[in-house]
């Protein structure tokens, strides 16, 4: 039995070997930096993480740079930013929008965070560079932390602030994702900056776990985005940031360096010159509640707007 | 320090072993999500298969109906079924987890018992009717016994299952040891920023995968002790007596 039992090991670690080698190579193309031909402008990959918002304004960026003659790979539908980061410092990836000050709690968590885009865009700058990463100017568009109520609670504890929780906070449920108990915008920046402390804490997945569990009443205080687009569709009440937790999350392109230049550049600013948190938001709508694809509804916006 | 070394580092650790998200609390909760679901499903897999074994009727139905709690992923069910639990209002977590392992945990138990019962040699069975024994008594003293071992068999595969599928309601922020794994990836587990991240998934990978083990070792002893005397393996044995050759004074243990 021995020979064909050394046939069908040499066949299985031949076959595992081929499976290796296609994962390794993934999708993605070399991303070169022009000069080949006066038409030819080379090929850059747009990436974005695999949530809606994301996906929209990657898509965005997408597009305009396909509609300026480049080769554009899009990759929209990378995990999380621990995927994407290390896929853009490798090359992978050239360009992915960005949320700044979320961006700078994770490559800088003792940093003390940032008030303004600017102050952000700032105290990132030499930790991208090391990288081999830049941010471009940002957008007016914002998507912060949100904390969510149904407008029976609102009314019932009169709360339209996330201050007005600090007295009642002991006798409700939040419900938010498992890592709010360490992200700095969330639980631990609530005891901090509000005094606010929830009776119990329901770990759940961001959607529509959550909104489920909110309008059943399971839990009491819910954590979404603010720019979901649910949060008016369902008629729930983003309890205002009074004492400005929430940072300064702008949505900013994220280049390569090796990558960038000045087409590029005034193609992308462009786009984030047109994005703001109220012309985002129906955006979202679209994606989330209709269903639509996010390419279409980024080509849509950018014909509204003149860039394509 | 390599995963290994970290997720050594964490079992190491005074913390992990206390508290509401220690080790005891969690393996606890575990145990009663699918406790809870075996409880449930096995006296309905059991009288259902023992039914259609005995009465021959609906046989193909129920056991392809029964599959379909293999055959859908039981991450769907839940999400099926948790808006309901939470129309009925019974919360999170806990119910809508139990009702999805419910579902998985039905089709080893009732398939073995169909195919326990189903397996009875029939000539016992016609010998029996012959004695003038009703149903219900060639049920509960011939066919049951004797599908014994594949039922306490499918108990088992059963339970080894549910262990090892309930990390799924943490999804739904139900406890248990799911909770270290969807936490673990929560908080993050690439880079420097990430040890806790990777410590909870792999450690409690590893602790669902011991505890499934222990859970197959334990039941196959139970499995060993439960079943009844003789019927451990089918053999003609004749007992010396005065006579062996003579048909009273042998036994016939099957």
């Amino acid at each position: 039995m021995r020979r064909p039992r050394s046939y069908v090991l040499g066949a299985a670690l031949l076959a595992f070997g081929l499976v290796l080698g296609a994962c390794g190579s993934g999708g993605d193309e070399d991303t070169g930096t022009g000069g080949n031909e006066p038409e030819e402008k080379g090929s850059v990959t747009v990436g974005s993480d695999g949530f809606y918002e994301a996906q929209i304004v990657g898509a965005m960026y997408a597009l305009v740079l396909e509609d300026a003659g480049y080769d554009v790979e899009s990759r929209l539908d990378l995990d999380s930013r621990e995927v994407r980061l290390p896929a853009m410092e490798s090359g992978e990836i050239d360009i992915a929008p960005e949320y700044i000050a979320s961006l700078l709690s994770v490559l800088d968590p003792d940093s003390g965070g940032a008030t303004t885009p600017e102050e952000g865009a700032e105290t990132l700058a030499p930790l991208l560079e090391d990288m081999g990463l830049e941010l471009l100017p940002h957008s007016e568009a914002v998507d912060v932390n949100a904390f969510v109520v149904s407008q029976d609670t609102a009314d019932e504890l009169g709360l339209a602030a996330v201050s007005d929780l600090a007295d009642v906070a002991g006798e409700l449920t939040l419900g938010a994702p498992p890592e709010c108990p360490k992200r700095p915008y969330c639980i631990p920046g609530l005891k901090d900056t509000y005094g606010v402390e929830f009776g119990d804490f329901k770990p759940l997945e961001y959607g529509a776990a959550t909104i489920q569990a909110l309008e059943a009443g399971a839990i009491d205080v819910a954590l979404l985005f603010s720019t979901d687009p649910l949060i008016s569709q369902k008629g729930l009440v983003l309890l205002e940031d009074d004492k400005d937790l929430q940072q300064a999350d702008n949505i900013t392109p994220l280049v390569r360096s090796e990558v960038l230049n000045d087409e590029i550049a005034e193609l992308l600013n462009a786009v984030s010159a047109a994005l703001t948190t109220d012309n985002i938001t129906p955006l979202n709508a679209r994606v989330l509640v209709d269903q639509e694809d996010p390419e279409d509804v980024a080509r849509d916006f950018l014909e509204e707007q003149g860039l394509l | 320090m390599s995963v290994l070394q970290e997720v050594i580092t964490w079992f190491g650790e005074a913390g992990t072993w206390t508290g509401s998200n220690g080790i005891p609390t969690r393996v606890q909760e575990h145990l009663m999500l699918s406790g809870t679901a075996l409880l449930f499903a096995a006296p309905v897999a059991i009288a259902v298969g023992l039914f259609i074994g005995h009465t021959r009727k609906a046989e193909f139905i129920t056991v392809t109906i029964a599959n379909l709690g293999r055959a859908i992923p039981s991450f769907a069910i839940l999400a099926f079924v948790f808006p309901f639990t939470l129309e009925l209002g019974l919360g999170l977590g806990f119910w809508p987890t139990v009702i999805a392992l419910f579902f998985l945990a039905i089709p080893p138990i009732l398939t073995n018992t169909y195919v326990g019962v189903k397996g009875v040699d029939q000539d016992t069975l016609e010998a029996a009717r012959g004695m003038g024994m009703s149903g219900g008594q060639i049920l509960r003293t011939i066919e049951v016994p004797l599908a014994a071992r594949l039922i306490v068999s499918g108990l088992r595969t059963s339970s080894v299952q549910v262990v090892a599928t309930a990390t799924l309601g943490a999804v739904i922020a139900s406890g248990g040891l799911g909770r270290y794994i969807v936490d673990g990836f929560a908080f993050g587990t690439f880079g420097p920023n990430g040890v806790e991240g990777r410590q909870m998934v792999v450690g409690g990978a590893l602790l669902v995968a011991a505890l499934a083990l222990l859970t197959e070792v334990g039941l196959g002893f139970l499995e060993r002790l439960m079943v009844p005397r003789g019927m451990t393996e089918p053999r003609l044995h004749v007992t010396p007596g005065p006579d062996p050759r003579s048909e009273e004074m042998a036994q016939t243990t099957a």
